[in-house]
């Protein structure tokens, strides 16, 4: 994972992208868990918050202040990329946001393949398999447990315990990227109002 | 006779319990009839029965002996009286069983071995005659014990198939039960007791245990022995089909992570069902993903000020930040290196780190409180050019960021000047 990504050509972030990964790896220790009860007692440690919001915010720094189409966004997918590079590529979802980001980047010229990979990578239904499954008539366990697939993102196509097995340690993840990033937008709007309200 | 009759009673009513088809009542009746019968045979017809056996003198025989003979002229040349619902082998049995006092009570406690134990303790004392009619009834023992058996052993029977590598404690009844049956035929007798005494000991305690655990591990998925395959145990009363074995092994799979995502998600313990499950597990994924947009929306919105307060925030996720610190922080800025340290003079480096960046006058006033403004003005400008001289590799300083803050933890102090330098090149870098 992490090589593939080195070897492409590069723009800033995706150098400190691949950097991140490299020190990531070394540098931080966490726990060797397999099962999904591990897995998610892994994501809830302040070991891991704390990682997760420095790498955060060097990510951020390096997003461009403000993109044309929408400013959310970037900083979105940045913050998506750190978590899946804090994820450390062990989970489905965690390699395909980093994959699909790197299509993104590579293929960045070309806007006709952004728009799909930007689709890819943002989990949107598709309004047309949606309607597909319900003419079916599925079971309905299987039609939810496709739409959560489409959810998390890596898992369109997989069975039901794989998709299962994704979304708890995908859960996890979410909620420690919520908590992390809404203590950094506290601090700061706090240091911001408070610096501005000094001035 | 009168001491085997309350043996007799004994021994037959053991198996009445067992085979169910006959009452207890029943079977003392019959038996009596049969006592009767041959007290009736013995005292109506003693000159024949002396006559018949020459050797047989008197009532000095040993009792056993007696009623051995007794059996044995009967059987030869008296009316051998049918007993109603009793075939031979259960005359035989129950004469013998009375005998084999000493297998009596013991083995026959029960379980399919019990008529297992008849066919075989005729084997002890029977004569030639009888021993036909025993391995007769031993062989259509052998096949009853099977159908005892097989109601409880079925599954694991059909699951030996579907499941090689498990020996199951039925399969080792079973098999083991119909070689002594064929030997019981040739070997020795009083060896043989003792065996079957164990064996149906071992054997109905078997049964009875097959039934205990075959409900107690109900959902026993054991991957013993090889690492390739999982062993499943069929519970009771359910399928052993390969596919529906499976079928159960993937369904426990689902049901676990199932049970995972319920402590995950808040508000799933009251709903029960896959479905109900999925379509909170789903709201919840979504409502996440939302809230990660707002805050990402929130934080591009602040993202201008993002570098001022960075580095202030490698210590700790809830960070006290207030003007104050930085105020100080800034009066004491240029002898920056003394002041890097986590805690709260951290606003020193990220005041040095913004400094860097902003070029703009306004912010440095957002800045700063009471601290002159010209003065980062001029730290930047003097200080960040030489820096950029000095540090050229960015991995260089990346890796020390990053050594920095992982490895020695949040409350050591960095080397203040290699912080600072690359911090600012790195900001630098950015900028240009």
């Amino acid at each position: 994972m992490a090589s593939t990504v080195i070897s492409n050509p590069i723009t800033n972030s995706n150098r400190a992208t691949s950097r991140k990964k490299k020190k990531a790896l070394q540098a931080t220790s966490r726990d060797q868990s397999q099962n999904p009860n591990g897995a998610t007692t892994q994501w809830k440690s302040e070991s891991q918050q704390a990682a997760y919001s420095s790498k955060l915010l060097h990510a951020l720094r390096q997003v461009r202040p403000s993109p044309a189409p929408r400013p959310g966004r970037a900083v979105r997918e940045a913050a998506d990329r750190v978590l899946a590079v804090t994820a450390k590529g062990r989970t489905r979802w965690s390699r395909a946001i980093l994959t699909n980001r790197l299509k993104l980047k590579f293929m960045k010229n070309n806007r006709r393949q952004r728009v799909v990979a930007t689709a890819v990578s943002r989990s949107k239904k598709p309004r047309v398999s949606v309607l597909r499954l319900r003419c079916k008539n599925l079971p309905a366990v299987q039609r939810k447990a496709r739409v959560l697939g489409r959810l998390v993102p890596g898992c369109k196509k997989e069975p039901l315990p794989v998709i299962l097995e994704e979304a708890t340690d995908y859960i996890a993840a979410l909620e420690m990227q919520v908590r992390a990033m809404s203590a950094l937008a506290e601090l700061l709007s706090i240091s911001g109002s408070g610096s501005s309200g000094s001035s | 006779m009168n001491r085997a009759l309350p043996e007799m009673l004994h021994c037959i009513n053991t198996p009445g319990n067992i085979a169910g088809s006959f009452t207890d009542m029943s079977v003392l009746e019959r038996q009596r009839a049969r006592i009767k019968w041959q007290q009736e045979q013995l005292l109506n017809q003693p000159p024949c029965y002396f006559e018949g056996n020459d050797q047989f003198n008197g009532y000095s025989m040993p009792n056993h002996a007696q009623d051995f003979h007794n059996l044995i002229s009967s059987e030869v040349g008296l009316v051998v009286k049918a007993d109603p619902g009793l075939d031979n082998g259960w005359q035989e049995f129950g004469q013998f069983g009375g005998e084999g006092s000493g297998l009596g009570s013991s083995g026959f406690v029960n379980g399919s071995g019990f008529e297992l134990n008849y066919g075989i303790s005729t084997t002890l004392s029977c004569p030639q005659e009888v021993a036909a009619a025993v391995t007769e009834t031993a062989r259509r023992e052998s096949v009853s014990p099977e159908k005892m058996s097989s109601a409880v052993g079925r599954e694991s029977f059909k699951k030996r198939k579907a499941d090689r590598n498990q020996s199951l404690k039925a399969v080792a009844e079973e098999e083991p039960n119909e070689k002594r049956i064929k030997e019981c035929n040739e070997e020795d007798e009083s060896k043989i007791t003792e065996e079957y005494s164990n064996n149906s000991k071992n054997t109905t305690n078997n049964d009875n245990n097959i039934k205990r655990e075959t409900s107690a591990d109900t959902s026993k998925v054991s991957e013993v022995q090889k690492p390739d395959y999982i062993h499943v145990r069929a519970r009771r009363g359910q399928a052993t089909d390969s596919h529906s074995l499976a079928e159960r092994v993937r369904r426990e799979k689902i049901s676990e992570r199932m049970k995972y995502l319920q402590d995950l998600v808040p508000g799933c313990n009251k709903i029960t069902g896959k479905a109900g499950m999925l379509d909170e597990i789903i709201n919840y994924v979504q409502s996440l993903q939302r809230q990660v947009e707002f805050l990402s929306m929130k934080l591009a919105a602040v993202n201008p000020s993002l570098d001022f307060n960075i580095d202030s925030f490698f210590a700790k996720e809830v960070f006290p930040a207030s003007t104050s610190n930085f105020a100080i922080g800034v009066q004491s800025e240029i002898t920056n290196p003394a002041y890097l340290q986590f805690n709260p003079l951290q606003q020193l480096a990220s005041c040095t780190g913004l400094e860097m960046e902003i070029n703009t006058p306004d912010m440095a006033l957002r800045r700063t409180t009471s601290a002159p403004i010209s003065l980062p003005e001029t730290f930047l400008n003097s200080s960040c050019f030489d820096q950029i001289q000095t540090s050229t590799a960015w991995d260089g300083n990346l890796q020390n960021i990053y050594s920095m803050e992982f490895l020695q933890g949040r409350s050591t102090s960095f080397s203040a000047q290699q912080f600072t330098g690359s911090n600012e090149a790195s900001n630098l870098k950015m900028e240009m």
